[in-house]
């Protein structure tokens, strides 16, 4: 999914030093929390394979994680960083390149779908074990041993609230590259006969498809100089009022460029909303089916069809 | 720069340019009106597939033209609405509703003769 996390990340997440300051202060971290770290810099540098440890043996009991602790790579890519990351924790330097670190540890969990909830577990499980440990160094001064546990908290909380973000960014990237996917994948207009164009519509309509649709349908009328459009809506599970405006605009918009545009497989239940929400659709000539409306649509552009034995019919279902 | 006006037998057309004022389409309404009677046409056809905006004037004015002229006995077709102008026209509603249209000048041609040797446009 993603490849190579940068500077791409931090942009889009709109890292500028205006937007790290605001970060501190919405965990009220102030100079003197620097000072602070500074007095348990060396319990945790020294201490920090074990930290990470408990870090990723927690993750490694939890099945939900094993997207990050059964890959091979993912994982000790993921170490290292988490070991990087206890250090820089507590070098008093929080500025781009700690949190561009952090959206890089922040990319690689979102790669290994990691879930928040998990994530949020196992990282409460490491500054527990940090916590113990300074508590141990403050023993005879638990005050300022929790005070300066709160400081490397809010760190932790500057990076929690980073790696979130981070991790919502690469589901809304998911999330992004499906709908084009599907939006690409779903409007198509297809030529029927010489002059007679169908456009099946399948799925959900909003304003930004409907738009994609109404073009795609325009300039396919204008490139095969079409005559007739036939707009199949069987696929269509729910109609509102917006979305039929969007359909009358594209019949009345197919109009103006001199093509006719009936609308087939109006379902029951979106009759009856549509009639029930009061739409004029006087403007919209509708058959009940698909092949109603490509009978119609024959008949209109003047083709007759004749069955193989020259015996039946050419319309009308008798 | 006002539109020309071409006579082709029973037919007149009009083809927009592309730098069209308010004052051109005026001048083009009431040649229209009166070149209608003057050679007893029996089709208008009003070329608009130059233009990249039809605003309400423009679109008024071309309804105006449709229905004098049919007052003077000719069915008057507008042809070339392109893509990107139908969707802007329809969203300012805009549809030139019970006025003939017809994708270019070719069609708009066929669908006149039609229209005049047949019965009547009834636009839709």
């Amino acid at each position: 999914m993603s490849n190579g996390p940068s500077v791409s990340d931090l942009e889009r997440l709109q890292l500028n030093a205006h937007d790290i300051e605001r970060r501190k202060a919405f965990v009220d971290f102030r100079p003197d929390d620097v000072a602070r770290i500074a007095a348990i810099k060396d319990l945790v540098v020294l201490n920090a394979d074990r930290y990470a440890a408990t870090f990723f043996d927690h993750l490694a009991a939890i099945e939900e994680a094993a997207g990050l602790t059964r890959n091979r790579s993912l994982l000790e890519q993921a170490k290292r960083l988490k070991h990087e990351h206890l250090i820089a924790m507590v070098q008093g330097d929080y500025g781009r390149d700690y949190m561009e670190q952090r959206v890089r540890l922040g990319v690689l969990y979102g790669r290994a779908g990691l879930d928040v909830r998990v994530f949020l577990g196992a990282f409460h499980v490491l500054m527990r074990a940090v916590g113990t440990d300074v508590m141990k160094q403050f023993a005879k001064a638990p005050v300022d041993g929790f005070e300066t546990f709160i400081s490397l908290k809010k760190i932790g909380f500057l990076d929690i609230g980073l790696i979130v973000d981070v991790l919502i960014a690469e589901r809304e990237r998911t999330i992004n590259l499906q709908q084009d996917a599907i939006r690409e994948l779903s409007t198509p207009v297809l030529q029927l006969r010489e002059r007679l164009l169908i456009l099946p519509i399948i799925g959900v309509i909003d304003t930004m498809r409907a738009k994609q649709l109404t073009d795609g349908m325009l300039r396919s009328i204008r490139d095969n100089r079409a005559r007739i459009v036939v707009m199949d809506v069987t696929g269509v599970a729910a109609v509102d009022s917006k979305v039929a405006n969007h359909l009358i605009q594209a019949v009345a918009a197919a109009r103006l460029m001199g093509a006719n545009v009936i609308v087939t497989g109006v379902s029951a239940d979106v009759a009856q909303s549509l009639v029930a929400l009061g739409v004029d659709l006087t403007s919209i000539r509708t058959m009940n089916d698909l092949q109603g409306g490509l009978e119609e649509a024959e008949r209109m552009l003047g083709y007759r069809v004749v069955h193989a034995d020259g015996a039946a019919p050419a319309f009308g279902r008798a | 720069m006002p539109v020309p006006i071409l006579k082709q037998g029973d037919m007149l057309i009009a083809s927009m340019q592309s730098n069209l004022e308010d004052r051109d389409l005026m001048q083009l309404r009431d040649e229209i009106a009166e070149k209608v009677g003057r050679f007893k046409s029996r089709g208008v056809i009003l070329d608009v597939s130059i233009l990249d905006v039809l605003d309400s004037f423009a679109t008024r004015t071309l309804r105006t033209i449709a229905e004098t002229a049919k007052l003077r006995g000719a069915e008057t077709v507008i042809v070339g609405i392109q893509p990107d102008v139908a969707v802007a026209m329809v969203q300012l509603g805009l549809t030139l509703d019970g006025i003939a249209t017809a994708l270019d000048f070719e069609e708009g041609m066929e669908l006149l003769v039609a229209t005049i040797e047949g019965g009547r446009l009834d636009g839709s």
